[in-house]
């Protein structure tokens, strides 16, 4: 027996209270008259007497009810079975129904061990089945009813999400906080290694929660095309170059043939020897790839358990070449040759930089360019600065670099924001300023490391408190910055791509980084080739748009109903396949949703880490490391849990307010009687 | 009809004169006509008339044939007194239940002034006393008087304390016929004293009776615990316990009543314990057979 909250049983010390009632009433008793007391003696009082307690049976029952509210409050609890009582508890069924469980009959020996479970619980435990894949769903309400679980579990069918044990420490929380009744958990799972979190303490358990672990099927070889790197958009095939990586989990050496399809051709195949256990890469070079939105997938021949992890699909948008508008001033052919340089040696080159002056710009339909550069331009006429924004407001992407020229003017065009100031540091003793802030979220700022040796020898400064700083220098002035207008974006780089405000040009780092900001600002950084089951899709790039969106699956159906296609802005992929989206800005995509191939590795977890697990669960408190208390599950019905005596307590103490009533009633009847 | 002499029925009857004629009247019909006792109704002889007779007694038949006066003599008929002395002080007005020891108090004494005065013909007097007499009415056998003893009883009321001495001394003045005094208190005083102080009364040939009248809680107290006693009449309290009031006191109470009856028979004064639950007729009883003795 123990007390979930014992400092209530100070509340103990309030029988002073009545015990110091009884005494004091016994030496200040009610005067009652009498005729003479011509009889009586007065030495007749008693000191001993006098400090004896009347109404024993009263202050016992007080004492009694103080003591039961004291015990009530400090929630008594015992482990066990209370006698004639079933044991209370809420029985919890998860059933992994995650890739892995494919494999082999695993899905199968889950459901017959759980249904056996259903059929030996009590008639009035209430279960539930909760189907653990992606998420946890919960597939009944609280119930007794054997039926309704059984059929539950038999609905149960393999998914291709991917199975995370965190997600059974969450669901465990949360039935925890929603019931005062004791938890058993009861998990059939294959157990994979790759389920467990490299944290333990994340599998924490909440009091009150016992976990039963099921482990089903067996450790079983499997290959698989691990991943597949694919450009998500080529414009010239001869240059496009696709990496499959294949690998085997508890499988030995053997020679694996990989296939490449492109739109359900075949367009490539090689040989790999995969060695035991391992890995092994093939390069595809090459490929014929058609115009537009390609379906492509690497396979390999199929000899294991789990077939849909031998292929891997992608998706590669194939287009022309897009061109950027590069605007200088007519004295500065200098670093329009530097940006083109650094564009044209990219990996991809997808990029035409045209380079026209200010006064050019004047003529130029915007349109047909993804996106525009003003390098160090000092002003722009008015009507040129309209254009150029309402072209922005329209979804156009600028990059303005203010360099020596710009930092003259009160204010950067476009972008909108006062020039404060500018500050060349070759006056400093430092001569110069370092990048020592990058925001490495922001996709053009790129890994600081690349920015080291960097110098920075003048900036603009600006006043643009609402824009989002992607690089700051040592003294915090930003270098990059960056805020949306209308449906488009500016970007303004403080200083120039020349050589005198800074020696960027002069590095490596230069390529990487024009390379970088003209991926993201022409679009094509914002897609990729494949994604996993489970992962979300944006559907609504804008919440603000009214139109509709729709989702053609893998199996050809519409998943959306009409509800959900008038207002979801992401929608998660539930299945591996290629899905054609209908945006609801009426553009059309396709995405390849791949199974995760953490659910490839079907090595189980230790059987001491999930001892470990169990136990620390059966405990409620945390798996720590080297605590070697492993408890094996009993059966269901026999097991000890702990139940609460609060509420017997306060029926006690009920039960002995009443009777303190009614024997004060008595009592109190008998002194009326005696003061008349 | 013996039911009738019950005190709690008798509380139930509001006029204090019928109160007297139901007990009187009951208890003469259970005696029976004993031969033990002689009725003032039942003729005994003639004697000559006297002066200052009673008019009303002369037998107008004998006169008018013998032309001589003669007065009727009945059984009883001694020209006898009764005067009864009622304790009105404070502790009178205790009770453990619906009868305060006054009320059967004053119950014995209308009853006694009602059987002297209807059928004995005795004149009764009246003292109602405390530490002072605070009310008197004169021994009388006129027409009325018994109602003017039952007004003085209804009027007197429990109040102050008790003195016997300067009541009773101032009683002996007028005691000037031979005849019988009652006295109705519950006597808490020390018994010696007590019979130093009515002794005097029996001069003239008195006969002097004591009713001690006591509620039975006083006899035999119930104290759940320890109580704190108000003294009524001093106003003085005690605190008591239960051992005490069971042991100590009732052996106390006992030997008071027992040394008030001792000493009163010593001094050849009648003495009898009333308890409040109890019939009347103790009393009416007691009454009569001092009033035949005396025949």
């Amino acid at each position: 027996m123990g007390w979930l909250a014992p400092g209530f049983l100070l509340g103990a010390l309030a029988i002073a209270v009545p015990v110091w009632l009884h005494l004091l009433k016994r030496s200040s008793s009610q005067p009652r008259q009498f005729s003479s007391l011509m009889l009586f003696e007065p030495q007749t009082r008693s000191t001993t007497r006098r400090r004896r307690i009347d109404h024993w049976l009263l202050l016992l029952l007080r004492i009694a009810v103080l003591l039961l509210l004291a015990a009530a409050f400090a929630e008594p609890f015992v482990r066990g079975h209370l006698p004639g009582a079933a044991p209370e508890k809420l029985l919890v069924l998860a059933v992994d129904d995650s890739y892995s469980m494919r494999a082999g009959t695993r899905l199968e020996e889950a459901r017959r061990e759980a249904l056996a479970i259903v059929a030996a619980k009590a008639r009035d435990t209430r279960a539930q089945i909760v189907a653990l894949g992606s998420r946890a769903a919960a597939l009944t309400e609280q119930t007794q009813d054997a039926d309704v679980l059984s059929t539950a579990l038999k609905s149960i069918a393999p998914s291709d999400a991917r199975g995370s044990l965190v997600l059974l420490a969450g669901l465990a929380r949360t039935l925890a906080a929603g019931t005062q009744m004791p938890i058993e958990l009861h998990l059939f799972s294959d157990l994979q290694a790759t389920g467990l979190p490299p944290d333990l303490s994340e599998l924490r358990l909440p009091p009150g929660v016992t976990l039963v672990l099921h482990k089903v099927g067996q450790p079983t070889p499997n290959w698989t095309v691990e991943s597949v790197a694919a450009p998500a958009q080529v414009w010239d095939p001869a240059k496009t170059r696709i990496v499959a990586t294949v690998a085997g989990f508890g499988t030995p050496e053997a020679t694996r043939t990989v296939t490449l399809f492109i739109d359900g051709r075949s367009s490539g195949q090689q040989s790999v020897k995969v060695p035991a256990s391992g890995r092994a890469s093939v390069v595809f070079a090459g490929a014929e790839i058609p115009y537009g939105l390609v379906r492509g997938s690497v396979q390999i021949d199929g000899a294991d358990a789990l077939r849909a992890d031998d292929s891997y699909d992608f998706v590669i948008l194939r287009s022309e070449r897009v061109h950027a508008l590069f605007v200088h001033q007519g004295s500065d052919q200098a670093t329009g040759l530097f940006f083109r340089s650094a564009i044209e040696s990219a990996a991809d080159a997808a990029v035409v930089l045209d380079a026209v002056t200010v006064d050019q710009l004047r003529t130029r339909d915007l349109s047909s360019y993804a996106f525009v550069v003003l390098s160090d331009v000092a002003g722009l006429p008015a009507a040129v600065e309209t254009h150029l924004a309402a072209w922005v407001k329209g979804g156009g992407r600028l990059l303005i670099s203010a360099g020596t020229a710009a930092a003259q003017q009160r204010r950067v065009p476009v972008f909108d924001a006062p020039i404060t100031g500018s500050h060349d540091y070759t006056r400093d003793d430092t001569r110069f300023a370092a990048v020592a802030a990058v925001d490495e979220a922001y996709a053009p700022a790129g890994p600081l490391a690349g920015w080291q040796g960097i110098k920075v020898f003048y900036v603009t400064r600006v006043n643009a408190p609402q824009a989002q700083a992607g690089l700051r220098l040592a003294d915090q002035t930003p270098l990059l910055l960056e805020k949306p207008l209308g449906q488009g974006r500016v970007l303004l780089f403080t200083t120039g791509f020349d050589r005198l405000t800074t020696d960027l040009p002069l590095h490596p780092q230069f390529v990487a980084f024009v390379d970088r900001l003209a991926t993201y600002l022409s679009g094509r950084g914002s897609r990729s080739s494949a994604l996993n089951v489970g992962d979300s899709v944006e559907l609504r790039p804008d919440p603000a748009l009214r139109g509709s969106a729709d989702v053609l699956a893998p199996d050809g159906t519409h998943p959306l109903d009409l509800r959900e296609a008038q207002q979801v802005r992401s929608w998660p992929l539930p299945a591996a396949g290629f899905y054609v989206l209908t945006l609801a800005d009426s553009r059309h995509d396709l995405v390849a949703a791949n199974i995760s191939r953490l659910e490839s590795d079907l090595t189980p977890a230790g059987d001491d880490k999930l001892k470990l697990w169990e136990a620390a669960g059966s405990a409620g408190a945390a798996p720590a490391p080297g605590t070697g208390a492993v408890t094996a599950p009993t059966p269901i019905g026999s097991e000890e849990s702990a139940h609460n005596l609060w509420w017997y307590a306060m029926c006690l103490a009920l039960v002995a307010v009443v009777a303190e009533s009614l024997v004060a009633s008595r009592y109190l009847n008998t002194l009326r009687e005696s003061s008349k | 009809m013996q039911n009738l002499l019950d005190p709690a029925v008798l509380n139930a009857i509001s006029g204090l004169d019928l109160v007297a004629s139901t007990v009187v009247d009951g208890f003469v019909s259970g005696l029976h006509r004993s031969a033990d006792f002689g009725f003032s109704q039942e003729f005994a002889e003639y004697r000559a008339y006297a002066p200052g007779d009673d008019l009303r007694h002369v037998d107008w038949n004998v006169y008018a044939r013998s032309d001589r006066a003669y007065i009727k003599r009945f059984h009883g008929e001694t020209n006898s007194q009764l005067m009864l002395l009622v304790d009105a002080s404070s502790s009178m007005g205790f009770t453990s239940h619906a009868l305060t020891k006054f009320a059967y108090v004053r119950f014995i004494a209308a009853a006694l002034a009602y059987l002297a005065t209807r059928r004995q013909r005795d004149a009764t007097g009246l003292v109602i006393f405390g530490d002072t007499v605070r009310d008197f009415v004169p021994p009388a056998t006129r027409q009325g008087h018994l109602q003017r003893v039952l007004a003085a009883l209804l009027a007197a009321q429990p109040q102050a304390n008790t003195s016997y001495a300067a009541p009773l001394l101032h009683l002996q003045s007028f005691l000037r016929r031979r005849g019988m005094v009652v006295v109705l208190s519950d006597f808490y005083a020390p018994p010696a004293d007590i019979v130093r102080a009515v002794a005097p009364l029996r001069i003239h040939g008195n006969e002097v009776v004591l009713f001690q009248v006591l509620d039975p809680e006083e006899l035999r107290p119930r104290v759940d615990g320890s109580s704190m006693l108000v003294d009524l009449e001093t106003g003085a309290q005690l605190e008591v316990s239960e051992d005490y009031v069971q042991g100590r006191y009732r052996e106390r109470i006992d030997a008071h009543v027992a040394d008030l009856g001792r000493e009163a028979r010593r001094a050849g004064v009648g003495y009898h314990l009333l308890q409040t639950d109890q019939p009347l007729d103790q009393a009416l009883l007691q009454y009569l057979r001092l009033r035949t003795g005396r025949d």
